[in-house]
């Protein structure tokens, strides 16, 4: 478990140094916006399963913030695409 | 083939979850109402942009995703807590608080330096839209910070003195989520804000 949990640190600290990169290297556009956002899904997918320990709950729990999130991002692409 | 057994709640108390359900709500319509608004002057939102710091953005993230990795090996050393091993547990916990508190006050002293730079080019929240969709954001979600902190202080202390038991840590797990929640709202916060034009 504990390793488990430092393995999910990396991973986070890996999106957030390529979400960094995207924007200090000015390499964001419209296509890199789409995987920006899918990887803050991952990012907070993670947080809310493993951190939050979500993922061994029922899962009504689950799901509100999955929702949340999912919902928050895919209507920030809508605003961003549209 | 086994099947996990799913927990009936989820850690802490169960008021925290309204809370965090609610705090989710005002921040994601914060959120859209930050992307919605860029729509309307995109020109305006990128130029207004350039004038925060990328750099502190990302450490504040590293930072805050650093002190909730610290607050779940806390949570996971008072969770393993049996009666032969209460002093050691708490103090296992106590150490790992003390780095996420740290953190916290990292992202605090970080985002005040910030909050300095920009009110002192004369910004406030009347200066455009997205200062005052960027001030609304992050001096809410800096609040937040706050409260988060002096709550791990607080848990903190009762570990120092030994206050947790195994039959008895609801509170420490209901600070930890907390903190989570913290975390989770820059994460959508940092990318929206700092990094998409």
């Amino acid at each position: 478990m504990k390793k488990t949990v430092t393995t999910l640190w990396i991973i986070l600290v890996i999106l957030t140094i390529f979400a960094y990169l995207l924007g200090y290297l000015k390499l964001i556009n419209s296509s890199l916006v789409a995987i920006l956002l899918i990887s803050t899904f991952i990012k907070g997918g993670l947080v809310i399963d493993y951190f939050m320990g979500l993922k061994s709950v029922k899962l009504k729990y689950r799901l509100i913030p999955i929702i949340w999130l999912g919902t928050v991002l895919s209507l920030i692409a809508v605003a961003y695409y549209l | 083939m086994s099947k996990t057994i799913k927990e009936n709640y989820p850690a802490g108390d169960f008021a925290i979850w309204i809370i965090i359900y609610v705090e989710l709500v005002t921040f994601g319509l914060l959120f859209l109402g930050y992307a919605f608004s860029r729509r309307s002057n995109i020109e305006m939102f990128n130029n207004s942009q350039l004038l925060l710091n990328q750099t502190s953005g990302f450490i504040n993230t590293l930072i805050l995703i650093t002190s909730s990795y610290f607050v779940v090996r806390a949570v996971q050393a008072i969770s393993e807590m049996r009666q032969n091993n209460i002093k050691e547990s708490n103090h296992k916990a106590s150490k790992w608080l003390l780095y996420a508190i740290i953190c916290g006050i990292s992202f605090l002293v970080i985002k005040f330096s910030e909050f300095y730079y920009i009110f002192g080019e004369g910004i406030t929240l009347s200066t455009n839209k997205f200062f005052m969709f960027y001030l609304l954001l992050t001096v809410f979600h800096f609040m937040h910070v706050i409260l988060g902190t002096i709550i791990l202080f607080n848990i903190y202390k009762k570990t120092r003195n030994i206050g947790y038991t195994p039959n008895d840590y609801r509170g420490f797990e209901t600070g930890g989520v907390y903190w989570h929640m913290v975390d989770l709202l820059w994460i959508v916060l940092f990318p929206l804000v700092y990094i998409i034009r």
